[in-house]
């Protein structure tokens, strides 16, 4: 079983990745030399001809130019993990793909459930924290870890809604799962920061009551305020307080490998090429 | 019917502003929450980006018409929308293929089928137009006023891989 390996390993500084979604050759040549790793997310590079979806060729040439210098991770969307009924097995034929084309040091998915009884929702549904969830997921988690030979990591998404009844405490429920399954965490500092702001949720018991050894990956991103919400839309840089957080949470999980900054490629007209550069010369220096 | 699933169906419900108001408790917060606002608004959000960048021409005219967010918001909410652009904006543009606006009409049925033959399809379309497509076209890239239809004849728009460009014009009088 390909679980998280969460003991400690003295390492000088995590990794720093970044997000890229192809078609701009002119930004992957400038970001390559900034970063360690890509995180690459199958479903943003994925094209359908209506019955059957499949990864874009040219995009994946552009990855495997740059792989004599580069490492690569997978971060999902689309697997919908939570689902009450099934997950989307087409997500894992992309991944399948992916992992025959790239050598990859783990792979993510959000917590959530995007598809309902086959229906895409567009938007992301947050797990409610009970035992029948946490049973679904980890049964889920384990199918994972033996389809793939690498160690799977979830991450926790942004509550917009109330929350539902739960049974758990959001770290708790995190606990749960990596405590049953010995997957991974990715840790989104935005994340954190938008359910602080939106739901009142207090950090310091979060942070103090988490597994911080199973963290693996951290995400730093900027969003938006909009009707009084912060929204996890990754359309800017981040702020100073979500890479202050993200400090501090690189210095207390040990196991912590990677810092990804991500960013949509939609965002990449208005932030620049520059802004996104010096964002990640800034996130470097943070984390070294 | 599992708790799981009563939320994920509820919640899929509400997002898409369908069925009686819930029974649930939980679930009858969340209808009563603002948050829900935000949570269709960002769903829609998606679709407007996905459609925007893959249907130049209809969501330009849909804009000029000042019914692209409602266009949107209607398809959101009546349709299984797909994740990948392809499918989505295929099926968005087909559901406007019989619109009662002969100018809507032209313009999606037109898109659509040049979206199919641009990714490879060897069907060939024919989409009539009641003015002049290249002048609407044109209108819609510079933002210069839309022509108006014309009485007198109509405009046969063949899309076919085979023609140069992929498309060509015949102008026929009405008898």
């Amino acid at each position: 079983m390909a679980g998280a390996d969460t003991t400690f390993h003295p390492c000088p500084r995590p990794a720093l990745a970044v997000t890229y979604e192809g078609d701009d050759r002119a930004l992957l040549e400038r970001i390559v030399p900034l970063v360690d790793t890509i995180e690459i997310s199958p479903d943003a590079i994925a094209t359908s001809d209506g019955r059957r979806a499949s990864l874009r060729p040219e995009v994946l040439d552009e990855y495997a130019a740059v792989s004599p210098q580069i490492k690569f991770i997978a971060h999902g969307v689309g697997l919908s993990i939570g689902s009450f009924d099934h997950w989307d097995e087409g997500y894992l034929r992309l991944l399948d793909e992916l992992f025959a084309r790239f050598e990859l040091g783990w792979h993510s998915e959000h917590l959530a459930c995007t598809v309902v009884a086959g229906e895409n929702t567009g938007t992301m549904f947050p797990m409610p924290r009970t035992e029948e969830a946490l049973d679904l997921i980890c049964e889920r988690v384990r199918r994972i870890q033996e389809r793939y030979p690498v160690p799977f990591l979830l991450e926790h998404v942004i509550h917009l809604l109330p929350d539902a009844p739960a049974e758990f405490t959001p770290a708790g429920f995190l606990n749960a799962i990596t405590s049953r399954t010995g997957c991974g965490l990715v840790l989104d500092a935005y994340n954190l920061e938008c359910d602080v702001f939106n739901q009142g949720l207090d950090i310091g018991a979060f942070l103090g009551e988490l597994d911080l050894g199973a963290v693996r990956e951290l995400h730093l991103a900027g969003g938006v305020k909009h009707n009084g919400l912060h929204l996890d839309i990754h359309s800017n840089t981040t702020r100073d307080t979500t890479l202050s957080l993200a400090l501090e949470i690189v210095r207390r999980a040990p196991g912590l490998r990677a810092v990804t900054f991500e960013f949509l490629k939609e965002a990449v007209l208005l932030l620049g090429h520059d802004a996104i550069c010096a964002e990640l010369a800034r996130i470097r220096q943070a984390i070294q | 019917m599992t708790r799981l699933e009563v939320y994920q169906r509820g919640l899929l419900d509400l997002v898409k502003r369908r069925g009686a108001p819930p029974e649930d408790e939980y679930l009858r917060r969340v209808a009563d929450s603002d948050a829900l606002a935000t949570v269709r608004e960002i769903a829609i959000w998606w679709r407007v980006f996905a459609l925007e960048a893959q249907c130049r021409f209809t969501s330009r005219l849909l804009k000029r018409l000042g019914r692209f967010d409602e266009m949107v918001a209607w398809y959101f909410n009546h349709h299984l929308t797909s994740p990948f652009v392809e499918e989505l904006s295929d099926d968005f543009l087909g559901s406007l293929s019989p619109h009662n606006d002969a100018l809507i009409r032209a313009t999606s049925q037109f898109e659509r089928a040049f979206l199919k033959v641009r990714a490879g399809s060897a069907q060939t379309f024919e989409v009539l137009w009641d003015r002049h497509p290249d002048l609407v076209f044109v209108a819609l890239e510079n933002g210069s006023d839309l022509p108006p239809a014309e009485t007198e004849c109509v405009y046969r728009l063949r899309i076919d891989r085979n023609l140069p460009g992929m498309v060509a014009c015949l102008r026929e009088r009405i008898p």
